[in-house]
């Protein structure tokens, strides 16, 4: 999809899905990378072309899925992954420092210190805080990005930012554009899939897995790790899935009758084929949320069962389902922890302790079981995890008493693993007070470029003709991936 | 911190150096740059200002020539002042936003001697250093006015060309017919015959109202069989008011429209719900569509008397707003890049939006026409100055005379009853008064007397106090009482008479200003610069507008009319005559029949810019009338239907959907306007909401049951049945409808809520209407959803379909109709049109 050679517009887009260009998927992505795309673009056939059908990777791929861990509300950088030995003892101090969050610009501030004691793990000796002991044992697969950015300290328009790059609505997201690009290789299950909170959506709910300018097929999907995971998926009451099944004999005989003097019409056959799939979704979605054929020791590993059971089963439940649909060929999935508003989420305005304590509580032990768990099935190597929010907080107070700190958008830490990811790294420095970037910062298209590489997916090159443009995920200026965290 | 990719080097108008081409260096200064300069340049900045890809501004450090001349702000060295090179400048981190490195800290102060010494010397340089890189010829460069440009068939101005002659002028029913037969004959394809009467009733019905036709409707259509059978089907359609619903909905897509302003809260817009009653209500009196223009662009300047000229300015408003910006500059100029993206795609079909950072790449557009164009909108002041939804600048008084006068008449009895319990209340108050802190007494001569007079109560004692107490709820009481209603209308308003001087923003950056720009038309169409007239004293805005709109809607302008009537075209075959419909630059999909697209806006204009007279004529020809059946034989020749020799099939649009469903089952309300209805969406797709169901008052069914264009359009929440059928994304101009086919789509069809309802309502509709007869109820439940009269195999099929539920599966009567009707509603050929 070569910026310079592709003119698949929009409407042209919206043809080749309705009428599919008398392509199969595969072929779609290399007509759309031929030079002489425009040339044809007359020659519109009604063959049909799933849109969620696969498509090569466009440059060599390391992963094949990825699992996004939000911390919604934005983590603390400087009580979890950023030690800052410097701070002890400057606790109440009031220094210069400049900062930007919800309550406006300031140049001092009451310092917070670290409310968590450090200590060193793993073959790289990263520091990490006592509010991931669990994680904390898998540094060594772990890539640390220090130095992240996003344009804006508000939640609303940075959650935008992480999730679609920009701090305008309108735009698709990450997974929408992993799934544009790739297509997704079970039909039975959504090919973007996103997990929420118990707790509830994230602010601004649905935008934050929109597909924006793309067609609503490359939408997340919202997925439960109980019984009806996908919503409609259970039977309407009082309906047998043996009566459904009758029912969709007959409509299939219907539409096959219809269909005869319009055979030329692949969207009528797409329709037809739609409902199998359905049918076989109500099948196979749930199989991937039940549980039973797991090990107890897996269970345990999750934290699903086991001493933390009462704070990490909910989370452990998310996080063995996100390895679930990877192995079933999901492509992306984005686990949210934290939701709704306030101290149900990572943001820690009044009480770091209380806040973070709880949720790292909820969290910790389930993603490195994942991480575990992936490791040792193999997955590991194709899979990027990601963990991070959309910023992270202040080195001082927000108010006069109490240890909440307001959001930090100039610096924050994420981590990733697996899909090619390099382990044992750590990425950028902050000033001594976490409160800005010293040297090399990386803005989160940056972030968004290294997943898309790992996925196959040339960040620079991948693009979607909209508004008179070719877009891009990183945006026409393009990004670079981090190379420091690429193995 | 800098939060843009900003141009590193200010506009600057300093002289292209020419002095230095017989420059020579020592050896020394070769060996200096080789070893020292060289690779400072290589490490830090070649990677965006060396290759032949992704130049950043325009500017390349691979030659001593390309540094000299710079880039698009300018030469990047000034030889006779070498340290107020922007170069220098930008190493050093001189100036807010211009830091070189963009991202982290300064280089190194060793390195960034090393480069000043190397700029001090007259930027030495080595013969062996790589050889210049040319700049790659674009495919065709855009951004220039050229003569050649202005040929371009878009800009050129609309001749009504000649009526081609055809061979088969017996298909010719209107000229349309002609401009498309000449291409068909040319290419030896033979267009369609007619299609059934009953596929062309659907066609027509779907087409104007949105709404299936009933078999009642599709009868009386049938069994006319006067010649102007359909031309009298067409009229009684047009004048229905179920056509504002349609065709106001597709101008709803181009307008953005919503009813929320997203982001974080997602607060609602007051009285947007208007701007949807007015849009429907001026498609149903076919308002011309230059009037309908101007109301929109200038309503509140032109006509400041007339409601829905104020109302039809929420055109300004409808777009997405964040109440918490991190930068205000920067969401300032994000919301007339809005406008000028809105108001560059729907009504011109330019993408002048790509002009925002730099020229167009293909098109002739010239930055500086973005900046012409928003310095038109310069005047409106943001969505609200507050975090507050309602806003002095989004919200006008319209209330009607009568309206009014009962408010005032309110108000000044409420300040009559106010007045007269307050003289009651004062010999108490004053007793109490003189009883209080000295504080509190000064607060009194201070003008604060409302600030105390809470207290009073305190200071009484027995009789007073109870009496004094009665007094105040009395007057709390009054003041509560709901006054008359005012009728407020999202809109324009308190606009600045006098704009602030506008600016080309280099790169799009809101914080560096370029050259000085006034009002101005897009250069390529060849418009002298609008002379704007100063406002008169007490002018409540610029009037620049004014200028906007009536160029707008000048027939000299070749874009508005031919913009307008592909979009008509569009909406009746599924594809614009241009395709792109927001974009006829060179972006965009070429024109596939320009002399029908001229003749078309030609006659627009000529017939008084009516849209009903245009539908006329494109549905009253042979080609709008055709069969949708496939031909082996042409599909050989045009696979793809490019040029139209048949009827394209298409499936129904998110509301005709929605409203099918409710009107095959007889729930639909046919109400019409006023404030958005909610229909019930699931809890678990409320769940998705940080405060679940924030922002849904959910309806109670009836009203819930209305057409889908009164469903309240909430940007971070969409009703499952209609965002599953690809509606109109709203943050951006939606031109064009997708089609996706997805499983979900079958899932929520067979198995939500919506569709049980619907079918367990279609049941009994089948029941109430045929009551006890199981073949009439099927027959009936087949017309209902296509329109057809079944055929007597299909019929028994379907009646032992329903038989079979009750006999093998045991199913009630009613629950095994209910399936059938479930199953009818999700046929093909209900979502379906031939």
């Amino acid at each position: 999809m070569n910026a310079e050679n592709q003119f698949c517009r929009r409407t042209r887009r919206e043809f080749l899905w309705q009428a599919g260009g008398g392509f199969t998927g595969l072929a779609l992505t290399g007509m759309l990378a031929r030079d002489g795309f425009a040339a044809d673009s007359h020659k519109r056939t009604t063959a049909f072309v799933n849109p969620m059908a696969v498509k090569p990777p466009m440059i060599p791929a390391k992963a094949k899925a990825v699992i996004f861990i939000f911390c919604y509300g934005g983590p603390s950088h400087i009580d979890t992954f950023d030690y800052k030995p410097n701070m002890i003892g400057m606790d109440n101090k009031v220094v210069p420092v400049k900062t930007f969050g919800r309550g406006g610009k300031k140049n001092e501030g009451r310092v917070v210190e670290p409310r968590w004691k450090f200590k060193q793990y793993g073959q790289c000796g990263k520091w990490v805080s006592d509010l991931f002991p669990h994680m904390a044992t898998c540094v060594d697969d772990m890539a640390f990005i220090h130095t992240m950015y996003a344009e804006s300290p508000i939640h609303g328009s940075a959650m935008l930012m992480m999730n679609s790059g920009r701090i305008l609505s309108g735009n698709p997201c990450l997974g929408s554009w992993v799934t544009y690009g790739l297509g997704s290789v079970n039909e039975n299950l959504p090919g973007f899939v996103v997990m929420l909170d118990k707790t509830g959506g994230p602010i601004s709910g649905p935008k934050n897995w929109a597909s924006g300018y793309m067609p609503a097929a490359y939408q997340g999907v919202v997925v439960r790790a109980d019984k009806t995971p996908i919503h409609d998926l259970a039977l309407p009451p009082g309906i047998t899935r043996n009566e459904q099944r009758i029912l969709l004999d007959h409509l299939k005989e219907k539409n096959l009758e219809h269909l005869q003097t319009r055979a030329d019409n692949s969207e009528l056959s797409a329709r037809i084929a739609s409902y199998e799939l359905a049918y076989k979704m109500q099948q196979y979605a749930p199989e991937a949320v039940d549980f039973a054929t797991e090990t107890k020791e897996t269970l345990g590993l999750y934290g699903i069962e086991g001493p933390t059971e009462a704070r990490t089963a909910d989370f452990g439940r998310k996080c063995l389902l996100a390895r679930r649909l990877v192995e079933r060929g999901v492509r992306f999935v984005q686990v949210y922890s934290g939701g709704a508003h306030n101290d149900d989420n990572w943001d820690a305005h009044t009480d770091i302790i209380k806040n973070h304590s709880k949720h790292a509580g909820h969290t910790d032990l389930p993603v490195a079981g994942l991480l575990k768990d992936l490791k040792r099935k193999g997955l590991l190597d194709s899979t990027i995890v990601i963990w991070g929010g959309e910023f992270g907080r202040q080195p001082t107070a927000e108010y006069a008493t109490g240890t909440g700190r307001d959001h930090n958008s100039y610096a924050f830490t994420m981590w990733l693993a697996g899909g090619g990811i390099k382990g044992g790294v750590s990425v950028g420095k902050t000033d001594e007070l976490g409160a800005q970037p010293v040297g090399e910062k990386f803005h989160v298209k940056n972030l968004h470029a290294t997943v898309l590489q790992q996925m196959g997916l040339d960040p620079n090159k991948l693009s979607y003709f909209y508004g008179g443009l070719n877009q891009k995920l990183v945006g026409v200026e393009g990004a670079e991936p981090i190379h420091q965290a690429i193995a | 911190m800098k939060r843009y990719f900003v141009p590193f080097f200010l506009f600057f108008a300093a002289p292209v150096h020419a002095d230095d081409k017989s420059s020579t260096f020592t050896k020394e200064q070769v060996a200096f740059f080789e070893k020292d300069v060289q690779p400072l340049l290589k490490k830090n900045c070649l990677k965006c200002h060396g290759g032949r890809e992704k130049i950043k501004g325009g500017l390349r450090l691979t030659s001593r020539d390309s540094i000299l001349k710079g880039g698009d702000t300018g030469p990047a060295v000034n030889l006779a002042k070498p340290a107020e090179s922007l170069l220098i400048q930008a190493i050093e981190h001189a100036k807010d936003g211009y830091e070189m490195p963009p991202d982290g800290d300064k280089l190194p102060a060793k390195d960034r001697a090393t480069l000043a010494k190397w700029v001090k010397e007259g930027l030495p340089w080595s013969a062996t250093a790589a050889p210049p890189i040319a700049a790659q010829p674009a495919v065709e460069p855009g951004g220039v006015v050229t003569e050649k440009s202005k040929q371009y068939w878009a800009y050129r101005p609309i001749h009504r060309p000649a009526v081609p002659a055809v061979k088969n002028s017996g298909w010719v029913k209107t000229p349309i017919d002609a401009f498309l037969l000449a291409r068909l004959e040319s290419k030896g394809l033979t267009p369609n015959g007619p299609a059934d009467k009953v596929a062309l009733a659907r066609r027509a019905y779907y087409d104007l109202w949105g709404l299936p036709p009933t078999p009642e409707q599709i009868d009386a259509f049938v069994a006319d069989h006067s010649a102007n059978a359909f031309e009298k089907l067409v009229d009684m359609l047009l004048a229905s008011p179920h056509y504002g619903e349609k065709w106001g909905r597709h101008w709803l897509d181009l307008v953005r429209y919503a009813e929320t302003n997203g982001y974080e809260r997602d607060g609602p817009k007051p009285n947007a719900w208007r701007y949807r009653d007015y849009v429907i209500r001026s498609f149903n009196a076919d308002k011309p569509y230059d009037r309908f223009v101007q109301e929109q662009i200038a309503g509140d300047e032109l006509w400041p008397d007339d409601a829905d000229a104020i109302i039809a300015t929420g055109y300004y408003r409808l777009g997405i707003w964040d109440d918490e910006p991190a930068d205000k500059d920067q969401a300032l100029f994000d919301g007339y890049d809005d406008l000028v993206a809105t108001t560059g795609q729907v009504f011109l079909g330019m993408a002048l939006n790509c002009a925002r950072c730099h020229d167009h790449k293909r098109d002739p557009i010239p930055q500086a026409d973005y900046y012409k164009l928003l310095a038109f909108f310069r005047g409106i002041r943001p969505y609200s100055d507050t975090r507050d939804v309602k806003s002095s600048n989004n919200q006008t008084d319209i209330t009607p005379a009568a309206k009014r006068a009962l408010y005032e008449d309110g108000l000044k009895a409420r300040l009559a009853k106010a007045n007269e319990l307050k003289k009651e209340m004062k010999p108490f108050e004053d007793a109490a008064i003189k009883k209080m802190s000295p504080a509190d007494q000064l607060k009194v001569d201070d003008g604060k007397r409302d600030e105390v007079v809470r207290k009073v109560p305190q200071y009484l004692t027995g009789s007073d106090r109870t009496a004094y107490s009665r007094l105040r709820r009395a007057y709390d009481a009054v003041m509560r009482q709901p006054l008359p209603d005012r009728d407020l209308a999202l809109s324009v308003a308190n606009c600045d008479p006098r704009p602030p001087q506008s600016y080309v923003m280099v790169r799009g950056n809101p914080h560096v200003r370029g050259k000085e720009v006034s009002p101005g038309f897009p250069e390529v169409l060849g418009f002298p610069t609008p002379t704007i007239p100063p406002p008169k004293a007490g002018a409540k805005t610029s009037g620049r507008r004014t200028v906007l709109a009536k160029w707008l809607t000048d027939p000299a302008n070749p874009l508005p009319a031919r913009a307008f009537v592909n979009r008509i075209w569009q909406y009746h075959f599924g594809r614009g005559i241009v395709p792109s419909p927001n974009d006829f630059g060179k972006l965009g999909e070429p024109v596939t029949h320009p002399e029908l697209l001229d003749w078309l806006a030609s006659e627009l204009v000529s017939g008084g810019w009516t849209t009903k007279r245009m539908h006329k004529l494109i549905m009253l020809s042979s080609a709008y009338q055709m069969a949708s059946t496939n031909s082996e034989a042409n599909a050989k020749i045009d696979v793809g239907n490019s040029l139209y020799w048949r009827f394209p099939m298409r499936r129904l649009g998110a509301e005709e959907v929605r409203d099918s469903m409710l009107a095959v089952s007889g729930s639909l309300n046919p109400a019409m306007y006023g404030p958005s209805v909610y229909p019930k969406i699931p809890k678990d797709v409320l769940a998705g909401q940080s405060v679940p169901g924030q922002g849904w008052h959910t309806s109670p069914p009836a009203e819930a049951n209305r057409r889908s264009v009164y469903v309240h359009v909430k940007r971070s929440l969409l009703v499952p049945v209609l965002n599953n059928h690809d509606a109109a994304d709203t943050d951006l101009s939606c031109p064009v409808r997708y089609t996706t086919t997805v499983p979900t789509q079958a899932l929520s069809m067979l198995n939500g809520e919506f569709a049980n309802e619907q079918a367990v309502a279609l049941a009994k509709r089948l029941q109430t209407e045929c009551p006890d007869d199981l073949t009439k109820q099927v027959s009936r439940a087949i017309r209902l959803t296509t329109g057809r009269v079944p055929g007597a195999d299909e019929l028994a099929k379907d009646v032992a379909f329903v038989k079979s539920l009750q006999e093998k599966y045991g199913m009630t009567a009613t629950k095994a109709l209910t399936q059938y009707a479930l199953l009818c509603l999700n046929a093909n050929e209900f979502i379906y049109l031939d």
